[in-house]
């Protein structure tokens, strides 16, 4: 970053001369001036906040790209979304990704969102779990479906998954709370952020720290897309980038923003906020200081294909595209 | 009659129970209940309510306005349907399987599927309210359009008109106050469907706020999101069976039963007409089935032909195990439908039969029965695990919950529409009113309780695949939102198949006992 003093866009959006400047270097992506689908995982949330950023500052307008987000929700399928074309990339996550790989889906993971995983054990600060061996005896709420989850980590740290019972739940703290069960299996920004708010004082055991090593929030689109229409993946995921960069110089921002865009979505700012700075650990590391948002390595590739073998299944590294993000970095990290 | 100078205790004692129901939910709140984010009492919920009225307004609007639209689209349908099913009713057969079919089609399933055909914007909202109610207002329909006495389709024929006269001269009147009940069971369940709508990827309404205040540990916006739902529910049940009234002032009419049928139909075609229906029914399913991913032109990635499911669930090489999958939570799942149904479809007529016999009940219970049914699942499922704890016994109680309702109504109506002509025999003769109950009351209910039983097969399944999916994480319905993350979309249509034929060999089961007690009860219904 250092030999980029002043990169490329800080330098446009300081200077009137950089648009007459730039006006020529632009010109192709301009000319490919379309618009293209962002399909986010979840309902709206600071948890897309670099994308508000990116539509609020109109990195993506710098572009020549008109960009819609499309919410996700409880019953919204990503794959699906960018599958049949409604979105160009979708939010995604490696597990998922190469699931649908499995299933004949082609994608390629672009860049990553969260370099940590947010799964996390949250339990109540009375009944702690702070390590995978502090859940033995524990009933654990989770939906079953995340069993495979369970099991990876209960491998990697020896534990014996048939020492924990799990209870099904689903998107409710409520059970933890009132002490139906000894521990929740969410994300890190999810439910323990929401009892914190409420002052229900918790523990969080970050999966991640625990040698749970799997993308998440990643940016998929399928091959052919990449091959079509590479202009308009480069503009997005760029400008998308842009987004993350400004919301790490001020995440709170994000978070009013996310009030401001969504007064209809019944978010309140304290929650936004503090979902904000805990989501900050997922998804900035030394490697992203390093190499700039979203960036990973053939390492980081390595130990999630580990990490997806415990969870059953068969990946490539093939299934990581870096040349995405090559071409955006190619002349210094943005911003 | 002299008028009162004290008003009747009869009519104090609702608003006396529903403010000792209130004081005691309060306290229920603030003590027992205070820290388990449950449940909230009736003073925070209007704090709430009165504080976001904004927010919630603005939530209502966008959630009524697709309710509203799926409300008319989905009876639209049903009233086309109907009318096609008696007019020709060579179709009857046909009309009623497919359309068994599509209502049987679980929404945790095509709720994804219609986003991707829609895009962005309410069209999976709209869809899945519409989807909601046409089925319960189809089924009652077509029983009240052949709620007719013989002689009067006779005398049109006599005037040498056709079966569309007939239909509209004779027949519509007799269907109108079945249409009714249909339509006021319709309202609450558009209302649903439309917040589960937005489940699929909406910025707005209050599925969207529903599913933040439970994530959030916000029970008072559960209830008052719940609460709101609930008052719209209430009022649009209100509002329709309003409209009944004032559309219907004709008593039902007396229909002398012509046991052995009309027609004498010969032992072969009692046997091929129904086999052929099956026949015709499967192939437009198949044929809707297919047709649907070409014109869409889905992604075979997620869309899977019949040949795919076949493939997963009896050909192929790891069938086996998908089939062991598959019947293990379709196993979990039955196990709570099953008794769920049946507490459902007992207490619905249960409470009919109460409500009829005992007035000061009906006048109290009915508002609390209405309020019941139409509390979203996604508030109560919670405060009933709670209660019951996560086994089994919470599971079939919200399934019952789910189910008891359209029963209530249906029966209820139908103990009402014994002729008056059939009252003043038991009159002459000074009977009593248990014999009046028995002798004429029960047998106008029986029709009445086997169409809610029918249509209740299909609203089990649904409601227990919904809560499995939003509450309990287990069973079918989990399986079903599992192929979300595993991309396994073979798991997700044999899921869909399998729910369908159970809901459609449940259906038929119910219709076989049906026809054996109407041969008795209603001949006038059966239909060769």
């Amino acid at each position: 970053m250092s030999s980029f003093p002043l990169s490329r866009r800080t330098f446009l959006a300081g200077t009137g001369a950089g648009l007459t400047l730039a006006a020529g270097r632009f010109s192709p992506a301009r000319a490919q001036a379309g618009s293209a689908t962002l399909q986010l995982s979840w309902t709206p949330s600071v948890q897309f906040g670099g994308s508000y950023l990116a539509l609020d500052r109109g990195y993506w307008s710098d572009e020549g790209l008109e960009v819609a987000l499309s919410a996700g929700g409880p019953n919204v399928a990503v794959e699906p979304q960018v599958v049949s074309g409604n979105a160009l990339i979708g939010v995604s996550a490696a597990d998922y990704a190469s699931a649908a790989v499995e299933q004949g889906a082609r994608f390629k993971i672009l860049g990553v969102g969260m370099q940590k995983n947010p799964f996390t054990i949250a339990s109540l600060a009375g009944n702690p779990v702070r390590e995978p061996a502090d859940l033995v005896g524990k009933r654990i709420g989770m939906a079953t479906a995340n069993t495979p989850v369970l099991q990876a980590l209960c491998t990697l740290n020896g534990v014996d998954i048939n020492a924990i019972e799990i209870v099904p739940t689903q998107y409710d703290p409520a059970p933890l709370v009132g002490g139906q069960v000894d521990c929740l299996l969410s994300w890190l920004t999810d439910l323990p952020v929401a009892m914190t708010i409420r002052g229900v004082d918790n523990v969080t055991m970050l999966m991640a720290d625990f040698g749970y090593t799997v993308h998440s929030q990643t940016y998929i689109c399928t091959e052919d897309a990449l091959a079509d229409n590479r202009a308009a993946i480069v503009a997005l995921l760029r400008g998308e980038i842009r987004g993350w960069q400004s919301y790490r110089q001020d995440p709170a921002t994000a978070a009013a923003l996310t009030m401001q865009m969504f007064p209809d979505a019944g978010l309140d700012l304290e929650t936004q906020e503090l979902q904000a700075s805990e989501q900050d650990k997922l998804m900035y590391s030394p490697l992203t200081d390093e190499s700039g948002f979203a960036w990973f390595t053939e390492e980081t590739v390595a130990a999630n294909v580990e990490t997806l073998a415990l969870l059953g299944r068969t990946v490539s590294p093939d299934l990581w595209d870096r040349s995405v993000l090559e071409e955006i970095y190619a002349d210094g990290v943005p911003i | 009659m002299t008028r009162r100078l004290w008003p009747d205790w009869q009519s104090i004692t609702t608003p006396v129970v529903l403010a000792a129901l209130l004081l005691a939910w309060e306290v229920a709140s603030r003590t027992v209940l205070a820290d388990q984010y449950v449940l909230a009492g009736p003073l925070a919920i209007l704090a709430r309510i009165v504080d976001d009225a904004g927010l919630y307004g603005r939530a209502l609007a966008v959630t009524l306005r697709e309710a509203a639209l799926g409300f008319l689209f989905g009876n639209a349908v049903a009233v086309l349907l109907a009318a096609i099913a008696i007019a020709i009713p060579a179709l009857d057969r046909m009309i009623k399987g497919v359309a068994l079919v599509v209502f049987c089609l679980p929404l945790v399933a095509t709720g994804p599927i219609l986003r991707v055909i829609y895009g962005v914007g309410d069209g999976p909202q709209i869809t899945l309210a519409a989807l909601a109610v046409y089925y319960t207002t189809l089924v009652p329909l077509l029983v009240g359009l052949k709620a007719v006495p013989p002689a009067w389709t006779d005398l049109v024929r006599t005037y040498g008109r056709g079966r569309w006269i007939q239909l509209i001269v004779v027949r519509a009147p007799a269907g109108l106050p079945y249409l009714i009940a249909g339509l006021q069971i319709a309202a609450p369940a558009a209302f649903l469907g439309a917040m589960i709508g937005q489940f699929t990827g909406a910025d707005r309404g209050m599925g969207v706020l529903a599913i933040q205040a439970i994530r959030t540990l916000d029970p008072v916006a559960t209830w008052a999101l719940a609460t709101i739902a609930t008052a719209v529910s209430v009022l649009a049940y209100l509002a329709v069976g309003w409209l009944g009234r004032v559309l219907t002032r004709s008593a039902p009419p007396l229909i002398l039963a012509t046991t052995g049928g009309g027609r004498a139909v010969g032992r072969w075609r009692r046997i091929a007409d129904p086999v052929l229906s099956l026949a015709v029914t499967l192939a437009t399913v198949w044929g809707l089935w297919i047709g649907m991913i070409r014109v869409f032109d889905l992604n075979p990635f997620f869309a899977k032909g019949p040949g795919d499911v076949f493939a997963f669930m009896l050909g192929g090489p790891a069938a086996a195990a998908n089939r062991e999958q598959l019947f293990e939570a379709l196993g979990q799942t039955l196990a709570v439908a099953v008794p769920g149904y049946v507490a459902g479809l007992a207490l619905g007529a249960a409470l009919a039969v109460l409500f009829d016999q005992v007035p000061l009940i009906r006048r109290t219970m009915t508002p609390i029965a209405i309020a019941l049914r139409a509390v979203p699942i996604i508030a109560t499922a919670p405060l009933v695990v709670l209660a019951l704890g996560r086994g089994d016994a919470a599971m079939i109680t919200v399934i019952a919950i789910m189910a008891f309702f359209p029963t209530l109504v249906a029966c209820a109506h139908g103990l009402r529409q014994v002729p008056p002509q059939v009252l003043e025999f038991f009159a002459v003769f000074d009977s009593r009113r248990l014999t009046v109950f028995w002798q004429a009351q029960l047998p106008a209910m029986v029709p009445a309780l086997f169409a809610s039983g029918r249509i209740a097969v299909p609203t089990v399944v649904l409601a227990a695949t919904v809560a499995e999916w939003l509450s309990t994480g287990s069973g079918i319905g989990n399986l079903m939102v599992l192929t979300y993350t595993t991309s396994n979309y073979n798991m997700l249509w044999s899921c869909i198949v399998l729910l369908t034929l159970v809901s459609a060999v449940g259906y038929a089961l119910v219709g076989l006992v049906e026809r054996i007690a109407l041969m008795r009860f209603a001949p006038e219904q059966v239909t060769a």
